[in-house]
């Protein structure tokens, strides 16, 4: 089952940039559909997002809006991404030791 | 220049991305790890999808039985960017067989893509965007199996903290797709309140995923409705002025 969850994934993946290239050789005005595929990953992704961090705890929540925060100063990948994951490991730690 | 040296070109142009790419890979790993998945399974989904947006929104759902429609349903939302991608690309890679873009754009990648459109027309676009593909590949492999080997140290300190690990790159991810777009916010926050409304209301994460998106998708073509009136109705408004 992993397996044939990975291959459909790769497959799905793949679609989607071949695709793009191929219709836009055949359809050169796309401005109706432009402001849709421009929303949609966005909208998936917080549609992912949100119900996660409802189901997490305080520490998780905190991580992430440090997170946030960080990569919305700094635009930092590595240092928000390391300090995320410094508050999910030893935040607990530090809460229950409080 | 050459296709040969313009995947060469790519490459060395990645080696800024190869870093964050590989920040990204390491925490792929650990959070595939926190899901379950085997190390093999991790390397083979890694160079396989080779996305990290459509990776870590598959291990939101990873969990036995395997949900394989929302899966689906997810990768392919979060990944419907590179349908973006690919239309900007065309016409640039007239000169190429079509077996070799098929092939090639196996590796499309928005990093490459965007400094590509930059260049000047001597570079072959398609050798470029693969040279630097390649390199990302490379990196976004090793620093999966990093992450796998880094999550059997990260088990002496609280593993299970790790399980938000996905939901932390989405995030990351969220923050570098809303400064690098100059598409609106409101469509991402009305879905995201979408979703956490249908989540309190306690529907199945395959309804919550649709709907929400579905809903933040009609925000975005009210708002362009509502910005470009149709081209009949503003010629209706100029004759009532007249």
């Amino acid at each position: 089952m992993t397996m044939t969850t990975i291959i459909m994934m790769a497959g799905i993946v793949y679609l989607t940039r071949v695709s793009g290239y191929f219709i836009g050789l055949q359809f050169r005005h796309i401005g109706e559909l432009r402001p849709i595929l421009e929303a949609l990953p966005g909208c998936a992704m917080m549609a992912i997002l949100i119900p996660a961090v409802r189901q997490g705890d305080i520490v998780d929540f905190t991580s992430l809006a440090v997170v946030l925060g960080m990569m919305w100063k700094t635009n930092n990948v590595v240092v928000s991404s390391v300090l995320g994951m410094a508050i999910l490991l030893f935040g607990d730690n530090v809460i229950s030791g409080s | 220049m050459s296709v040969r040296h313009s995947m060469v070109k790519g490459m060395q142009n990645s080696v800024g991305y190869f870093i964050s790419t590989f920040l990204f890979g390491i925490m792929f790993g650990v959070a595939a790890a926190a899901s379950g998945l085997e190390q093999w399974q991790g390397l083979l989904m890694s160079g396989m999808v080779f996305s990290a947006s459509a990776q870590f929104a598959a291990l939101e759902f990873w969990q036995s039985p395997l949900p394989l429609g929302t899966i689906a349903m997810s990768v392919f939302l979060v990944s419907t960017r590179n349908i973006l991608l690919g239309m900007s690309m065309t016409h640039h890679f007239d000169n190429h067989s079509t077996g070799r873009k098929i092939l090639w754009l196996f590796i499309l990648n928005d990093p490459g893509v965007v400094t590509a459109i930059r260049l000047d027309s001597g570079i072959d676009k398609l050798g470029y965007i693969t040279g630097y593909g390649i390199t990302l590949m490379l990196s976004w492999l090793i620093s999966t199996w990093v992450g796998f080997n880094l999550s059997n140290i990260i088990t002496i300190a609280d593993f299970g903290a790790m399980d938000f690990a996905g939901p932390l790159m989405l995030g990351i991810m969220m923050v570098l797709f809303s400064k690098g777009s100059a598409a609106s916010p409101i469509p991402w926050i009305i879905s995201g309140i979408a979703a956490l409304v249908l989540h309190e209301i306690g529907l199945p994460a395959y309804l919550i995923l649709p709907i929400s998106v579905a809903t933040g998708i009609a925000s975005a073509m009210t708002n362009r409705h509502r910005s470009h009136p149709p081209k009949g109705e503003t010629r209706i408004k100029a004759n009532n002025n007249d």
